[in-house]
């Protein structure tokens, strides 16, 4: 699939996916989430080399969310994908389930790393990276940080390593939504300009919008950014994106909604995707 | 042979570069500390499977962990304090959640970087590795057990933590098989039971001598795998001599004598002495004179065996 219409929808579809953990729990990390939903689902649909019938083959593309706080954006494209039933969604929040609130490699198919704690997620893309390499694998690692994660040194020590190794089968999204959960991260650790920070460091970098699919979709074709240098995407966003009353608000980081409130994202979400599917049959 | 005085460090390296010569999932992972390691000719040997990072030990840990989950076997070995301590987090989520098959090497552990001081002493990573699940804890005695135990630990399927000395060292066995998970009779006595791990089991034995010319019979156990602990040895140990004192250069408590008294307490209570470093920052100097003020040299243990049985 590469229509960039279609690709929309299917980053509504799976923005409903999302909606149907929170009603099955009454909670989750939604901002976060939505604000990177469109980067997710191109990356699935559009990009990567993955095979829900064969999740562990060698040669696959990986997948890493390194603010795994935003699980249930991998978990509503992963079922989109067809790598679990849906069913699992209505299991969120549950005893046991299979998609628990940080990613676990060993209960889903498709999950590449327990990721939750932040600041670990490139360090090891940074390994997966190196030893897909060694293997002589055409394979690529594909990561997705947070803006507030930035904070946390570890960070910097993958940072430094993967233009040192020249990994250019690896490539970073830094979901930069401008909120974490106390407020603008400007105010919190200000990072000014994130892209320079990493541009600094080796990286071939770029700016883009990360909730306009066209944009996600071209840079997406024309990875590698630069041969020999890994890739580090600064995708702005906007936290929340797509339900219209919680966009751009820090309190819906981690959200507990009412069911009015509940319904009401529904409903969005769900005239969203009529209005897509209508203008594609035309 | 018996006898030989060897470098442990260089022991490790020359024993992983041996193995690694016919496994090519090993690769090495260096934080400025390959080198020093005992990794200097595999380097050169094979610069591809060699991964110099720089001085970060929380990055190479995630790294490791993620060349793991491509079925490489990273070793990675430095200074102990910064292989469990500084990279905490990365060893319990990345190598033991993760169940990654990286091996964590702790080298100058105890306080065997003497002079370098508390900060550059490791007396908590039994304590601290033997906590994550899954994780094995090896200690091994001498330049034969350090060989064996490279050998067993590249052949486990799973993380390992693993930790070796700095100054030269005695060969006190010979070459065999280690066993990750047993531990061995080394004298035999009927009045208590020594057990003792890594760099104080030569002591140890010695001590059993000191002892008996003062009509002390100690049985002593060496116990280089300290998680997960012989449970049936100990727990034969108790019944046949009663009282069970064990020795480490480690904490007083959190490593090995805490493993041994936590089965014990749960199956067959036995008076215990736990001889090892007070909680406190161990001070500086030359190692045989920290060895000595903290009572873990041969007289030290059996000065304190002397005390315990005839408490």
């Amino acid at each position: 699939m590469n229509n960039v219409k279609e690709l929309e929808l299917t980053a509504y579809k799976c923005r409903r996916n999302l909606l149907r953990m929170v009603e099955a729990s009454d909670h989750g990390h939604l901002g976060g989430a939505l604000s990177c939903m469109d980067i997710v689902t191109a990356l699935y649909f559009h990009k990567m080399n993955v095979d829900p019938q064969n999740p562990k083959m060698p040669e696959r593309d990986r997948f890493l969310l390194s603010a795994g706080h935003k699980c249930m954006v991998q978990y509503s494209v992963l079922a989109e994908k067809g790598f679990f039933d849906k069913s699992v969604l209505d299991t969120y929040g549950g005893f046991k389930t299979q998609i628990p609130g940080h990613p676990d490699m060993y209960k889903l198919p498709g999950v590449e790393a327990n990721t939750g704690a932040l600041g670990h997620g490139l360090p090891i893309a940074c390994g997966m990276a190196m030893g897909l390499r060694q293997d002589k694998l055409n394979s690529n690692v594909y990561v997705i940080m947070g803006d507030g994660e930035l904070a946390e040194g570890s960070n910097w020590e993958g940072a430094a390593v993967a233009p040192h190794y020249g990994l250019d089968n690896l490539t970073v999204f830094v979901d930069f939504n401008g909120l974490q959960i106390s407020g603008r991260v400007q105010d919190i650790m200000n990072f000014t300009d994130i892209a320079e920070h990493f541009k600094a460091f080796g990286w071939a970098v770029k700016d883009i919008d990360g909730n306009n699919m066209q944009e996600v979709v071209d840079t997406l074709d024309s990875l590698p950014l630069e041969k020999g240098k890994p890739s580090l995407i600064v995708a702005h966003t906007i936290k929340s994106k797509g339900i219209s009353f919680a966009e751009n608000n820090a309190s819906y980081h981690y959200w507990t909604p009412s069911k009015e409130e509940l319904n009401k994202a529904i409903e969005e979400v769900e005239a969203k995707i009529a209005e897509l599917e209508k203008a594609l049959e035309e | 042979m018996i006898g030989d005085i060897l470098d442990p460090r260089k022991e490790f390296g020359k024993a992983v570069a041996e193995v690694a010569e016919t496994d090519e999932r090993i690769v090495i992972l260096s934080a400025d500390s390959g080198k020093s390691s005992g990794f200097g000719d595999f380097a050169k040997a094979h610069p591809d499977r060699y991964f110099e990072c720089g001085i970060m030990e929380q990055g190479v840990t995630g790294v490791a962990a993620g060349l793991a989950t491509t079925g490489k076997i990273p070793v990675f070995c430095a200074i102990a304090p910064f292989v469990t301590c500084r990279n905490f987090e990365m060893f319990r989520n990345d190598l033991g959640y993760m169940r990654q098959n990286v091996k964590i090497v702790g080298r100058n552990c105890g306080f065997t970087y003497s002079d370098l001081g508390a900060t550059h002493h490791s007396l908590e990573d039994f304590a601290i590795t033997r906590m994550i699940p899954g994780v094995v804890v090896l200690a091994p005695q001498d330049p034969a057990e350090i060989r064996g135990a490279v050998k067993a630990m590249l052949k486990h399927e799973g993380p390992v933590y693993m930790r070796i000395g700095n100054p030269k060292i005695e060969q006190i066995f010979e070459d065999k098989e280690f066993v990750i998970g047993k531990g061995t009779v080394l004298v035999e006595g009927d009045d208590l039971t020594i057990i003792s791990t890594g760099s104080t089991t030569k002591a140890a034995i010695e001590a059993a001598e000191i002892l008996k010319e003062k009509g002390v019979s100690a049985r002593v156990v060496g116990m280089p795998t300290v998680c997960p602990i012989d449970e049936e040895l100990v727990l034969e140990s108790a019944k046949k001599t009663g009282k069970i004192m064990t020795v480490e250069e480690h904490y007083q408590y959190g490593g090995l004598g805490t493993l041994v008294s936590e089965y014990l307490a749960e199956t067959y209570p036995t008076k215990m002495k736990m001889l090892g470093v007070p909680k406190s920052y161990a001070t500086s100097g030359p190692y045989d004179a920290l060895l000595k003020y903290y009572k873990l040299d041969k007289e030290g243990i059996a000065e304190t065996a002397l005390e315990f049985v005839k408490d």
